[in-house]
């Protein structure tokens, strides 16, 4: 245990010391700390002052939030233990210590300390809500602590779940099934008492949501319920229920860490594998290469091949292929739905004349995200793009094409979600898909603008600035001349607003191309 | 044939290759030998089209950026670079119709045949080792049938009949009059077969022979080698001290 606790400090202590090297982290670091202990000293000072006075929200709005973090950590945790499994691991962990005459206990529980102390670091952010969640809430500074706490102990538990999940069903189809059935069960019996709540106590679905926040036998639902319950027991001060809360957890957890120390079990061979991916993903990080997830996917010999394509235009093929690789429909995928559910729920929800436009106006902040980590950005990490006996401009805008293409599709579905939710005319929502399709083109033409200015290696505060005035000076005129024309055109031509935008965004695309095309001509390849 | 005249890169301050200046003619196979960081990848990259330098790098009397230049040009990377969701006959596949290529079954067939691969045609980049991927990328830069063929460190990750297939294919490509460039680590293996050679230091060239000036004066190359690094590392450790 000596060479694991050197281990632990040495680590530590070199890694506060390296801040000494990064003046600008120290000073980030020093800013979060003077911020959260600002945060803090002023929630506590006010603590009389307007508690009396002003009433607070609704407190299961909040166990509501903490059941959805709850479910999102839960679904994340579990595919991922479902397909590569979650790590405590470092590759030097594996290199130096699996390998070393150290029993795997304790490197496990050197690996459980470490995990530890890293979930509550990433865990601290909530206590920058301390002000929001106090005025919204009226909760005291102790019970925010405590959510805090609650918060980091759902992340820890859910990748140690994870774990467990990958050494018990790893390569055996029918465990992976079984959990697959706990897991859909548990989230099909929280519906279910959803719905019950709706039937018993009438209201909207929104409510019975919050009813079933105090329904008792909900706080033994695993993770979701114990996390309800535990900062429910702490608002109303039930100390019984807190500890029921945490040793739900904490047996749990010893329920999951005897799975791979128990008699002969050996987790080394298992979390080697997801050592090693998660290493490749981290690698890819810094490299600032786009992290994907890597299917397993299974090639039937008549689906091979490009189908097409000769010269620039194997390249677009190539991207076809790909393409119908990850996914079955090609340009349609999980985001394609997911956009097209949540920009409908929204308008449904918001139910004003300009929900299409507050829609619109979040989905292309998305867009940007998506489209700038798009094919031509990652064919510039290989070298063939650049071999190829093909004109830059060509191979640009082949290399392009899918990243042009995807936009128009998930534009149709999306604003034909959003016509029928918002119920606003199908001429309106024409363009609305029009002006969003067009946008995936003007951030094309950024990642291009990008490659060609910085080369093979933007530096990524550089090009984020670049990337914001960017998007004001192009964006700007579009979006300006179309709030004009939405106020000012009569009623019956106010479809025609996003137009003025959709046009911005087509020139000045046609333009970056124009003058950027010889990309592969200037730019440096750097295998990143 | 290879002509690079007075190449200079640099990467901000740093000097990766200063001044560089030789020649691979048909039917040569030319070695770049160096320590680590003696800027042996960057001149092969930057011959390959893939970076900006100073100075002039002709392929075939063409500009190497030239379209002309890149139909004559076949680079092997050091680092195997792969699709991940192609198989390895999509590879040669997407070659094949990027460069035009008019009957290129056969040829990937008895690349796929030498290099033992022909079992694994449906496996996708990413299930496959390291020296596999490497296999993979050499069908892909041979594929073309090039008249210049560019190779970074090309024997490393691969097993022992691959680097005998290599070695052998060199040969013939050599025998066919394709001017070959190959950096390497490994003096021994390439023992064989090099007809000229280009010791690099720090960026630059400290010296270069031909095999018929090493048989005839009786050098040895490895021993010429680490005079020149020797002397190189002792003399920078005089300037610091």
């Amino acid at each position: 245990m000596k060479a694991l606790g050197y281990l632990l400090l040495t680590t530590l202590k070199n890694r506060v010391l390296s801040i000494r090297k990064k003046p600008a982290y120290l000073i980030l670091y020093g800013c979060i700390v003077a911020g959260i202990i600002a945060m803090i000293i002023i929630s506590a000072l006010s603590d009389e002052e307007v508690q009396t006075v002003k009433s607070y929200g609704d407190i299961r709005i909040l166990y509501a939030i903490l059941t959805g973090i709850s479910i999102l950590f839960l679904f994340s945790f579990v595919s991922t233990g479902l397909s590569t499994g979650s790590t405590l691991f470092s590759m030097a962990d594996v290199g130096l210590l699996f390998v070393a005459p150290i029993s795997s206990r304790k490197i496990l529980l050197y690996g459980l300390i470490k995990q530890m102390a890293t979930t509550f670091l990433s865990a601290v952010f909530i206590l920058y809500q301390v002000g929001t969640i106090k005025n919204s809430f009226g909760l005291g500074v102790g019970t925010i602590f405590n959510l805090f706490f609650i918060y980091a102990i759902i992340i820890f538990f859910c990748q140690l779940l994870s774990i467990g999940i990958y050494i018990f069903s790893s390569g055996r189809p029918e465990r992976k099934r079984l959990v697959k059935l706990i897991f859909y069960g548990l989230f099909a019996v929280t519906a279910l008492a959803v719905y019950l709540q709706y039937i018993r106590n009438g209201g909207t679905i929104l409510e019975a949501v919050l009813n079933l926040m105090n329904y008792k036998p909900f706080h033994f639902m695993p993770v979701m319920g114990w996390a309800v319950m535990f900062i429910s027991a702490s608002v109303e001060g039930n100390v019984l229920y807190v500890v029921i809360a945490l040793l739900l957890f904490f047996l749990s957890s010893i329920v999951i860490i005897s799975l791979f120390t128990s008699g002969d079990a050996d987790y080394y061979e298992d979390v080697l594998n997801s050592t090693e991916v998660a290493y490749n993903k981290l690698q890819d990080v810094k490299d600032g290469k786009k992290v994907t997830v890597i299917k397993k996917v299974k090639i039937k010999e008549e689906q091979t091949g490009l189908q097409g394509g000769k010269g620039y235009s194997a390249i677009f093929y190539k991207h076809l292929l790909e393409k119908k690789r990850t996914g079955r429909f090609v340009f349609l995928d999980t985001y394609s739905i997911l956009a097209a559910g949540s920009a409908g729920f929204a308008c449904y929800l918001i139910n004003s004349e300009f929900s299409v436009y507050i829609v619109l106006g979040i989905l292309v902040y998305i867009q940007f995200f998506i489209t700038i980590l798009g094919k031509l950005s990652e064919e510039l990490t290989k070298p063939y793009i650049y071999m190829i006996p093909e004109k830059s401009i060509k191979k640009v805008i082949a290399a392009s094409m899918t990243t042009l293409i995807k936009p128009c599709f998930d534009a149709i579905i999306i604003f034909t979600f959003v016509c029928i939710f918002s119920k606003t005319s199908p001429l309106l929502n024409l363009f609305l898909a029009l002006a969003y399709a067009s946008s995936g083109a003007i951030f094309v033409s950024y990642t291009l603008l990008c490659q060609r200015i910085f080369g093979g290696q933007p530096n990524k505060f550089i090009s984020a600035m670049l990337g914001l005035t960017l998007f004001m000076a192009v964006m700007a005129p579009g979006i300006g001349t179309s709030i004009a024309a939405i106020l000012l055109l009569p009623k019956a031509f106010t479809f025609l607003g996003t137009l003025p935008f959709t046009f911005c965004c087509i020139v000045m695309t046609i333009f970056v191309f124009a003058v950027c095309g010889d990309l592969l001509d200037k730019a440096e390849y750097t295998g990143k | 044939m290879i002509e690079v005249k007075n190449v200079t890169k640099k990467y901000g301050k740093f000097l990766a290759n200063d001044s560089l200046d030789f020649t691979v003619r048909p039917g040569e196979i030319s070695i770049l030998v160096g320590p680590n960081g003696a800027g042996k990848s960057t001149i092969i990259k930057s011959i390959a089209g893939l970076l900006r330098f100073q100075g002039e790098i002709l392929i075939c009397g063409k500009k190497n950026k030239s379209l002309e230049a890149k139909r004559n040009l076949g680079y092997i990377p050091e680092i195997p670079a792969l699709y991940d969701m192609l198989t390895i006959w999509e590879h040669v596949e997407f070659i094949a119709r990027a460069y035009s290529l008019e009957n290129w079954k056969d040829r990937a067939e008895n690349l796929f045949r030498r290099f033992e691969l022909e079992d694994k045609k449906n496996k996708l980049g990413n299930e496959l080792s390291k020296g596999m991927q490497q296999k993979i990328s050499i069908c892909c830069g041979l594929l073309p049938n090039p008249k210049v063929l560019l190779f970074d460190e090309p024997l490393v990750g691969l097993d022992p009949h691959a680097i005998k297939e290599l070695k052998t294919m060199l040969v013939e490509y050599k025998q066919e009059g394709t001017a070959i460039l190959l950096s390497t680590h490994m003096l021994d293996s390439v023992s064989e077969f090099w007809d000229s050679t280009n010791i690099m230091v720090n960026g630059k060239i400290a010296a270069s022979r031909s095999r018929e000036e090493i048989i005839g004066t009786g050098e040895d190359l490895e021993k010429l080698f680490f005079e020149i690094t020797e002397s190189n590392k002792n003399a920078a450790e005089e300037v610091k001290s």
